[in-house]
């Protein structure tokens, strides 16, 4: 046998299967040819009589700082048919069993990455010994990408570790470092990486020697007899039920299959247990779900490289510009004071400049809440809490700025000063030194157009809580170089964002597709329909909060100074509402002013939590599941969703105390009750439909970015494949004929149909092949 | 000096002081050096890894950083070769780290050295007594049980009853009394009044009071990072008292002899944290990098005698020194000496103009001190005496207050504890 894919060999009454040898990359991922082999070398192990006589089978990895990453997700996405994919799954299963019913000792030797397929093979084996490297993790995420673990994940991992454990790992797809998965009982010894191989070596001759030598933990014990108790698990199941339904309102499939799975298979044998779990693999795995997911997951994994200039006339590639190492940051406000967390986080060691000691102490707070959190988490210790707050260096002057690769300005949004700020630092930095402006709202051409090199400017689009949101927006004008956009990106990149390239045009990519959004809501609200019932239909869409809330946080004078900008460039489509003009004329702030069109405590908190009050009212899951497939088959099924309606409507006209009186005062008298769907296609249709124009007018490469950018920038939820993706697979054709309708009975600016959308509708396309052809 | 180089000082800065205890008390040590690197890197072009050595003179030597000279070098960013090193002179430990970096460059080993001081006098430890420290050995190589329990049985309560690490580093080994009484004893020997006492330290207020007012130290402060949640800045000296009287000091209870002394809290400097640095270069250095010197290191010196009299010291430092350059007391624009207690300064004035008390300490008496030209930014009393770090805040003082004054040569000198003296005097050369 000619091993092409896998190591076979003994050695000293020892057989080894080595994975990775002969892949290319420094990932090493299951593919159908490597489950093949490895078939094939435990059939003979089983079978040959020269086996006999081992020790037992060492299974290991030939790459540095991976052991196995996973299934290939190609192969999950070549998958035709739910049973196509059950039984793929049921083959995994079938070969890591022989693993297990193997005569021989078996011993995982995990140094790094031990993720999905790979993991579930190390459960197999009877031993998991790993390395005390930090790139040592575990983790089974199968659920991110909406599936769930299909090669015996869910039934083994319980009993290597406690349920709740398992429950807690499998329903994250949370990675587990090697000190913690010790102290799990998921791995049975963790040795220095470069002992490893020799440490296993001695141990798979004589392990109860070796395990002697670990101390057992008290509490483990304790924990895994007390959750063997039936009713024990039945309380753990029920709380990880609850927990998944108020963090998704039930409308994400994969976990409650997956908490359906592991709960009907706990009491069974292996052979029944497996089959439930490859059955739900198959179904999850053919689900639009799940296809989102993995879709999401090759967005982000092309994300990590640049793509090149979003125009053409510039020449790519460039070779290797050097790497960004030291930065400075021109005003200590929110963003400021949050860039300059991110970067001192990342070791870019961050001027801080501003004009007063206040400003600077402002910034200052901004960046220590955010490592005194992580700090409370434990993600940090109080030395490196100390070391990296420190590296930001506090300036009234300009002094150092001579030495950095970067300079990224957030100073107040005034055309003039940041164009006069952006000469004179010209002037001061060095000649390969990146100039970034960070606003929201200007035009980084106009910005450019009195620069000596304006090549090296750009705009670099953070958005707040920068902690937090995943998104950055990379905004290149007519004379930026590609040299410059390429370092920029892999900045992004190492800051562990992710990136998206946008040619300059008012709001970019995401705030303008939050426009009509937040628009529409205003319109929504002066046709009498509840702040709840709009912001409520939009979470049980799967937004991260509705556009009400939403506005609060970006600041109700901010977002509509932003909308004055859009009605200038756009027209009517972007017109302010009567009422958007009366809340304006209120002076509200929003969260950061502790009153918007909510109210919100002093520490900037809601009032009340209304996450909480949707999961309590949340009723089963099958309810709410039916819910959200009749909003996104829009199959009305009347029954449920009149009773929604009118539940939705009560709470709507009941006193809601968390909004502020001040809106209650200037909203209309009279009250509209809308069924949830229509509400969420009245503010999703136009957010659409801008993004057809967006893509028409080539402010972004493809509908993959844009979506990449509306799941990253704004969290529209990604199971969903963001707006572009969420169109296409409810049918343009569909949408076109919504927005008709509307333009018609609502309003014929706001919903006239982009030109783009009735061209892909007469001609049978979609979004996503729309930049197919253009390729 | 003959045959050999002459050593630049481009740069000097300090944090601001605070008495311990205060606005400083929670930054790590060697932050307080950090900071002034990092900044004084920032005004120059020198690559990071241009720079040969970093001396920190330090005297608390906190038990995490053992060498704190080459934890200050490394955050602040210079290269790994960099070589670093801590020395301790007591009170003069930032002098010797400048004498240091300049025999360094004066004899071609170097080019570019930082050296200065850090002292963080608030996170000074408590110690377990040697009885305590005695069980601990004992109950860690205990192997049984009964040896264990043997070794606990040993304990006796008073075993925890701390010693404070800062007031044991204030007495002297050798004669065993506190600074404080050395300078109870000057006073007496040389008869110094308490109120005379008071007064100086009241006129010491007055001047760093007035010195804040007029921005005279923004130039050599580098505002430092602050606070538990690291989060405020600090830009300016916490110590001096714009409301200090004489009347008010005069109130004050005798610290070291409570009878009859006149040694108090408010004629005697605070214990206090801080840090200072300085930049020196050799020609080469200043040529290839483009860098414009503010002063020339002229020479130092540094003279032992009884360790009761340390308090007058300077008196023999700058006498040895002024020897050495063959230069006189009235040559020199600006003189700062730190000021340890009131009581200490006024005996050495007393000394150097007086033939027969100089005899004593087998020197001549040599001048009398100009008053306006003597710590004309106040001293220790009102700004603190981070001990560590004294020796080189005096030099970073006294070079911005020649350049600002335009004038030439400058002395800088200070007791040390354990009965020594040093000297410095440089040349301003931005006049």
């Amino acid at each position: 046998m000619v091993w092409a894919n896998i190591t076979f060999e003994v050695k000293n009454q020892v057989a080894y299967i080595g994975f990775g040898k002969y892949e290319e990359k420094s990932v090493v991922v299951l593919s159908k040819d490597t489950l093949t082999e490895l078939n094939t070398a435990l059939d003979e192990l089983r079978s040959g009589q020269e086996y006999r006589e081992l020790d037992g089978v060492i299974f290991f990895s030939h790459k540095k700082n991976c052991f196995i990453a996973g299934m290939d997700v190609n192969v999950i996405s070549s998958l035709k048919s739910a049973e196509e994919a059950s039984a793929g799954s049921a083959q995994g299963q079938e070969i890591f069993n022989k693993i297990e019913d193997l005569d021989l000792k078996t011993v995982a030797l995990v140094d790094g990455t031990c993720m999905g397929g790979g993991f579930e093979l190390a459960l197999s084996c009877q031993y998991i010994l790993c390395s005390d490297s930090n790139k040592t993790v575990f983790s089974l995420p199968e659920v991110q990408l909406g599936l769930i673990p299909g090669f015996g994940g869910t039934y083994r991992l319980p009993s290597r570790v406690s349920m709740a454990d398992a429950l807690d790992m499998i329903l994250s797809g949370k990675q587990i470092r090697a000190s913690k998965a010790l102290k799990m009982g998921l791995v049975d010894e963790m040795y220095a990486s470069a002992r490893l191989m020799s440490m296993g070596q001695k141990f798979i001759k004589n392990p109860k020697q070796y395990l002697k030598l670990k101390k057992k933990n008290l509490k483990t014990t304790l924990t895994s007899l007390l959750q063997d108790n039936f009713l024990v698990k039945k309380i753990i199941f029920q709380k990880a039920r609850e927990k998944v339904i108020k963090k998704t309102l039930g409308l994400f499939d994969a976990p409650l299959k997956i908490l359906e799975v592991m709960e009907e298979g706990s009491g069974q044998g292996r052979a029944s247990y497996l089959s439930l779990e490859s059955k739900a693999f198959g179904e999850l795995c053919l689900g639009d779900q799940s296809k989102n997911l993995r879709n999401l997951f090759f967005s982000i994994e092309k994300s990590k490289k640049f793509p090149g200039h979003a125009s053409s006339y510039l020449n790519y590639p460039t070779q290797n510009p050097p790497k960004i190492k030291s930065s400075a940051i021109l005003g200590a406000g929110t963003m400021g004071g949050g860039i300059a967390y991110l970067f001192a986080d990342n070791n870019l060691n961050p001027l801080l400049k501003d004009i007063n000691i206040e400003a600077l102490e402002l910034g200052l707070k901004q960046s220590s809440q955010i490592f005194y959190s992580s700090y409370k988490k434990k993600r940090l210790t109080r030395d490196e809490w100390e070391r990296k707050q420190r590296s930001i260096t506090p300036l009234l002057k300009y002094q150092g700025f001579n030495r950095a690769d970067i300079v990224v300005e957030a100073i107040i949004e005034n055309v003039e000063i940041k164009k006069s700020i952006f000469r004179d630092l010209e002037n001061m930095v060095k000649s390969d030194c990146i100039l970034c402006s960070n606003t929201s709202s200007l035009s980084i051409t106009e910005l450019a157009s009195n620069l000596k090199n304006p090549e090296r400017f750009l705009g670099l689009h953070f958005f707040n809580p920068v902690n937090k949101m995943p998104l950055i927006e990379i905004i290149s004008h007519p004379k930026t170089s590609a040299d410059t956009l390429e370092r920029v990106y892999n900045l992004a990149v190492a800051l562990k964002k992710f990136p998206v390239i946008v040619k300059d045009s008012p709001g970019f990519l995401v705030n303008r597709l939050l426009g009509p959004y937040i628009t529409e809501m205003t319109y929504l609200l002066e046709e009498g329909v509840s702040v709840t019932d709009i912001d409520r239909a939009s979470l049980d869409f799967g937004m991260p909060m509705g556009p009400c809330r939403l506005l609060d946080e970006i600041g109700i004078d901010v977002g509509f100074k932003v909308s004055d900008i859009f009605y200038k460039a756009f027209g009517d489509r972007f017109r302010k509402s009567d009422l958007a003009d009366k809340i304006l004329s209120l002076n509200l702030l929003g969260r950061k002013g502790g009153k918007g069109i909510y109210l919100y405590n002093e520490d900037g908190s809601e009032s009340e939590n209304e996450g909480e009050g949707v999961g309590n009212s949340a009723g089963t899951v099958d309810e709410k599941r039916s819910r959200d497939q009749s909003q996104s088959t829009q199959n009305t099924n009347n029954s449920s969703n009149s009773a929604r309606a009118d539940s939705s409507g009560s709470s709507g006209s009941s006193d809601d105390n968390t909004i502020n009186p001040e809106i209650k005062e200037i909203l209309p008298s009279k009250k509209t009750v809308f069924e949830p769907r229509i509400i969420q296609m009245r503010l999703l249709l136009p957010m659409i439909n801008e993004a057809a124009r967006v893509l028409e007018e080539g402010v972004v490469g493809d509908a993959a970015s844009v979506d990449f950018g509306m799941i990253m920038g704004t969290g529209f939820p990604p199971y969903r494949g963001g707006p572009l993706k969420h169109a296409d697979s409810e049918g343009l054709d569909k949408i076109l004929q919504a927005l008709k309708e509307f333009a018609e009975n609502v309003s014929s600016s706001r919903y006239q149909p982009a030109p783009l959308l009735e061209q892909l509708v007469s001609s049978g396309k979609n979004f996503y092949n729309f930049n197919q052809s253009k390729a | 000096m003959k045959n050999i180089r002459e050593v630049f000082i481009v740069d000097a800065n300090r944090t601001p002081q605070a008495k311990s205890g205060m606005d400083l008390k929670d930054v790590p040590v060697p932050y307080l050096g950090v900071g002034l690197i990092r900044s004084m890197m920032f005004k120059t072009n020198i690559p990071y890894d241009a720079v040969d050595e970093v001396i920190i003179g330090n005297v608390g030597c906190p038990a995490k950083y053992p060498n704190i000279s080459r934890v200050i070098a490394l955050e602040a960013g210079l290269d790994k070769k960099t070589s670093g090193y801590t020395v301790n002179r007591n009170c003069a430990s930032g002098l010797e780290a400048i004498s240091q970096g300049f025999l360094k460059i004066a004899s071609e080993r170097s080019d570019i050295i930082f050296c200065g001081g850090v002292e963080s006098m608030s996170q000074m430890p408590l110690i377990f007594g040697r009885e305590m420290t005695d069980l601990f050995i004992m109950l860690m190589k205990a192997k049984s049980l009964k040896d264990k329990l043997a070794a606990l049985a040993t304990f006796r309560p008073k075993f925890l009853k701390p010693i404070v690490a800062i007031e044991q580093g204030l007495t002297d080994p050798f004669c065993n009394i506190n600074m404080g009484q050395t300078a109870e004893l000057l006073s007496q020997e040389f008869s110094i009044s308490r109120e005379e006492q008071d007064q100086y330290a009241n006129n010491s207020h007055a001047k760093a009071v007035a010195a804040h007012k007029d921005g005279r130290f923004e130039d050599e402060i580098v505002p430092i990072i602050v606070g538990n949640k690291i989060d405020r800045i600090l830009n300016r000296d916490i110590g001096p008292r714009s409301d200090s009287s004489v009347e008010r000091l005069g109130q004050m209870k005798p610290y070291f002899d409570k009878k009859s002394g006149t040694v108090t809290v408010g004629n005697s400097c605070p214990i206090t944290d801080g840090g200072s640095m300085l930049l020196l270069c050799s020609q080469e250095a200043c040529e290839r990098y483009n860098l414009k010197p503010i002063a020339k290191i002229i020479d130092y010196h540094f003279h032992g005698l009884g360790p009761e009299y340390m308090g007058v010291a300077p008196a023999l430092a700058i006498y040895h020194l002024l020897k050495r350059t063959g230069q006189k007391l009235s040559d020199m624009d600006l003189i700062e000496i730190n000021e340890a207690f009131a009581a200490q300064i006024l005996a050495l004035k007393k000394i150097i103009k007086d033939e027969s008390l100089a005899k004593r300490f087998d020197i001549e008496a040599f001048g009398e001190i100009d008053e306006t030209k003597f710590n004309v930014n106040g001293g220790g009393i009102a700004l603190g005496h981070p001990v560590g770090s004294s020796g080189s805040r005096i030099v970073v003082t006294l070079a911005h207050e020649l350049k600002r004054r335009s004038a030439r040569y400058g002395l800088a000198s200070l007791c040390i504890g354990g009965g020594q003296g040093g000297a410095i005097i440089i040349e301003n050369l931005v006049r």
